[in-house]
């Protein structure tokens, strides 16, 4: 018999000499693609990009602490409004450093906007704060921290943890579902503060920490990584000491999740990157390209 | 046509299937000489019966012994009979086959789950027949049909037990029908109106296709979700009077409506075989169609043009396909005749005899092996699908001890072809 690569073909209308049962030795499978658009990871770089879930962990542990301190009354509601305060300020002028608003001619208008807004979401939560304060007033308190870690996972599954440009409108439904989870997590926790001045505060801390920072953290993440790693480092430390003051337990988890999350799980992905085994050929079902 | 070219060649089949609303269940006799048994079971949706590993088997047994079958012969992956059948059918000494007509991928759920299904029934079926080469890549793929090679263990090679039998059509059917000449050309699209036939590229395409050729028109026929698109399209571009829409056609008015044509248009995202594309041929159409999955082995390049799935793609293979049919080079009566000689169920009919003999003369699988080969399966679905087996087995001895050998209701009296044939003669003299 010739040469399977001369003589057959992979046709069926015409009747070949070979049994039904014949597999070409080179021509079976040669059209198949296995992992055709592989692109291998690095780990520095994958460590990079985890900060970003590194920080919205951080936040959540840390937003944890300041409830549980004004809980019990050893954190002053006054100051944490006044560090609330301060820590928009800085975070809206590196914001605005950090942009590239200069350019645009409505750039006061802007500010001018930001600033009449903020003090609206300031009064509106003053004013709702008793309101909160009783809102969970006939459900016990196992269900609401129940509720409230439910929440916070959903929240920190569903965020947004993507480095884009600042330009593009960055609103998808994940990242919207994300911070209402957030919010009606620390409205359920707030709901169970003494007075209605830690609720104003804390309110506003979560608003500050849920809404306004990933906001921050997309602008950050595409400026210098030196500021990016400063940052993730700073609320890391922040978390972990803030757990110390409250329990040595929970302070070695907390920094088991952070650590992992930063240095161990991009390991874990690129060793499983071994195993990566997407198969192409001719039998998948094509995309349609229409103009 | 396969079982009806198999009783011509002296063998007996029966067909087993789920029943069909509204009164199609038991047994129902189909000429030639075809015996159907339609088991109680209620389709729940799209002629599908709820997937299940046992409840079949007292049925199957009964059926099976009694009818003294040697072989089954499963179709489709997605049979929940078909998968039931291969399970049981080692219990009573019947070898088993097994003919896949679609392609399946590899990364979407729905594929993973029935691809693991699909490993699980292979491990222990005697031959899987392919209906096209593509077809059969995707399978040994999907149902991990290779073994270790004699010369190097280390090295895994397709197993010998894996065919490819295309599928074929009864060319008399789709005789060309001789048409007035005219210079206007139709272009026929026959399929289910649904994403995986490629139903988009048709909407993209056609007002494209009819500005750019003013004596070109449009007659599609079929049914499904995306007819609303179609009739959206038509509205659209007014193209009512160029675009028809027949909605479902019966198989026997396919060849009435490929004969308004010249051409064939296919669009299809995946194909396996492509059934269509061979009838339209045969009816003396030029087909155009996507380059997708075993449509490339069918014809030769002469009788069809291939495009990308891309609107552009299309636009220009359809360019081509007028050319070819304005210019005079494509020959209906020729195509026809052509496809005679390329595929016939009686050449279908003896290649899958051979299988079935290959098949029946090779060794059978015993208990220990078939578990051996189920263990395989992996860490997780190897235990599962070794304690359905078991259980399996355990409710064959059951059923062995309630409705004994014994005690069936065994046929004796099979079909008789030449005695039909003397008393069909008979009364076609008796009638004048």
């Amino acid at each position: 018999m010739n040469d399977p690569q001369e003589d057959w073909e992979k046709v069926l209308w015409r009747r070949q000499s070979y049994p039904d049962n014949y597999v070409p030795p080179r021509l079976f499978l040669a059209s198949l693609q296995r992992n055709p658009n592989f692109r291998p990871y690095s780990y520095w770089p994958l460590v990079i990009l985890s900060c970003s879930i590194t920080q919205h962990l951080a936040i959540i542990f840390i937003f944890l602490a300041v409830f549980v301190e004004l809980k019990e009354s050893t954190l002053d509601p006054r100051s944490l409004v006044c560090i609330s305060v301060l820590l928009f300020l800085i975070g809206y002028a590196t914001w605005s450093a950090l942009g590239t608003q200069q350019e645009n001619p409505d750039y006061f208008t802007n500010h001018l906007k930001t600033l009449k807004s903020s003090i609206m979401m300031f009064l509106a939560l003053m004013s709702l704060s008793p309101v909160l304060r009783t809102l969970t007033a006939a459900t016990s308190s196992d269900s609401i921290w129940a509720l409230a870690a439910i929440l916070f996972i959903i929240n920190a599954l569903l965020a947004d943890y993507t480095a884009t440009n600042p330009e593009d409108p960055h609103e998808g439904l994940s990242s919207v579902l994300s911070m209402n989870a957030a919010v009606s997590a620390s409205v359920v926790l707030a709901s169970r503060l003494p007075t209605n001045v830690s609720v104003f505060a804390l309110m506003l801390f979560s608003i500050q920490l849920f809404a306004l920072y990933p906001i921050f953290r997309h602008r950050l993440q595409t400026s210098t990584i030196s500021l990016w790693l400063l940052i993730t480092l700073g609320l890391s430390v922040l978390a972990v000491w803030l757990m110390a003051e409250l329990s040595r337990t929970v302070m070695w988890l907390n920094f088991a999740v952070l650590t992992f999350t930063t240095l161990v799980a991009p390991a874990i992905l690129i060793w499983g990157q071994r195993y990566k085994n997407i198969i192409r050929g001719p039998w998948d079902t094509a995309v349609p390209k229409v103009n | 046509m396969l079982s009806a070219n198999l009783i011509r060649k002296g063998h007996k089949v029966i067909i087993i299937t789920h029943s069909h609303r509204p009164d199609r269940v038991g047994i129902r006799w189909l000429l030639p000489g075809l015996k159907v048994y339609y088991i109680p079971f209620l389709p729940i949706a799209s002629s599908a019966t709820l997937p299940n590993f046992f409840t079949s088997l007292p049925y199957l047994r009964t059926i099976l012994l009694r009818e003294h079958i040697h072989l089954i012969h499963a179709h489709a992956s997605l049979s929940s009979i078909g998968h039931e059948g291969i399970l049981h059918s080692h219990l009573m000494g019947i070898r088993t086959v097994f003919t896949d007509h679609s392609l399946f991928g590899f990364d979407d759920a729905a594929s993973i789950l029935t691809n693991k299904l699909m490993v699980g029934t292979l491990k222990n079926v005697d031959a899987v027949i392919c209906v096209s080469h593509t077809g059969r890549e995707n399978m040994v793929l999907r149902g991990q049909l290779y073994e270790r090679s004699e010369k190097d263990p280390k090295v895994p090679e397709v197993r010998k037990s894996v065919y490819v039998i295309p599928n074929a059509l009864v060319a008399e059917q789709f005789k060309p029908r001789v048409q007035p000449p005219t210079d206007t050309i139709t272009i026929v699209v026959i399929s289910r109106l649904a994403y995986r036939k490629g139903i988009d590229l048709l909407v993209a395409t056609a007002p494209k296709i009819c500005s750019l050729f003013p004596n070109v028109n449009f007659v599609v026929g079929g049914d499904g979700p995306k007819l609303l698109e179609l009739l959206q399209m038509r509205e659209k571009y007014l193209l009512q009077d160029r675009m028809e829409l027949l909605g479902p056609i019966r198989h026997k008015d396919v060849l009435s409506v490929l004969s308004r044509g010249s051409i064939f248009m296919n669009t299809s995202l995946t194909e396996s075989f492509g059934i269509a594309i061979l009838e339209a041929a045969c009816a003396g159409l030029y087909v155009v169609s996507t380059r997708v999955g075993g449509v490339p082995e069918i014809l030769p390049e002469d009788m069809i043009s291939f495009a990308k799935p891309e609107e552009d793609d299309v636009i220009r293979a359809i360019s081509e396909a007028v050319k070819i049919i304005q210019n005079g080079k494509h020959d209906p009566l020729q195509a026809h005749e052509r496809i005679k000689t390329f595929y016939s169920w009686e050449e279908v009919a003896t290649r899958t005899e051979k299988v079935y003999d290959t098949v029946l003369r090779s060794k059978q699988m015993g208990l220990m092996e078939r578990i051996e080969r189920t263990m395989d399966l992996g860490p997780f679905a190897g235990p599962i699908y070794t304690i359905i087996l078991l259980v399996d087995c355990l409710f064959f001895l059951f059923l062995e001890w309630w409705i004994p050998r014994e005690k069936l209701h065994y046929v004796d009296h099979h079909w008789n072809q030449q005695a039909f044939k003397k008393l069909a003669d008979e009364d076609r003299r008796r009638c004048g």
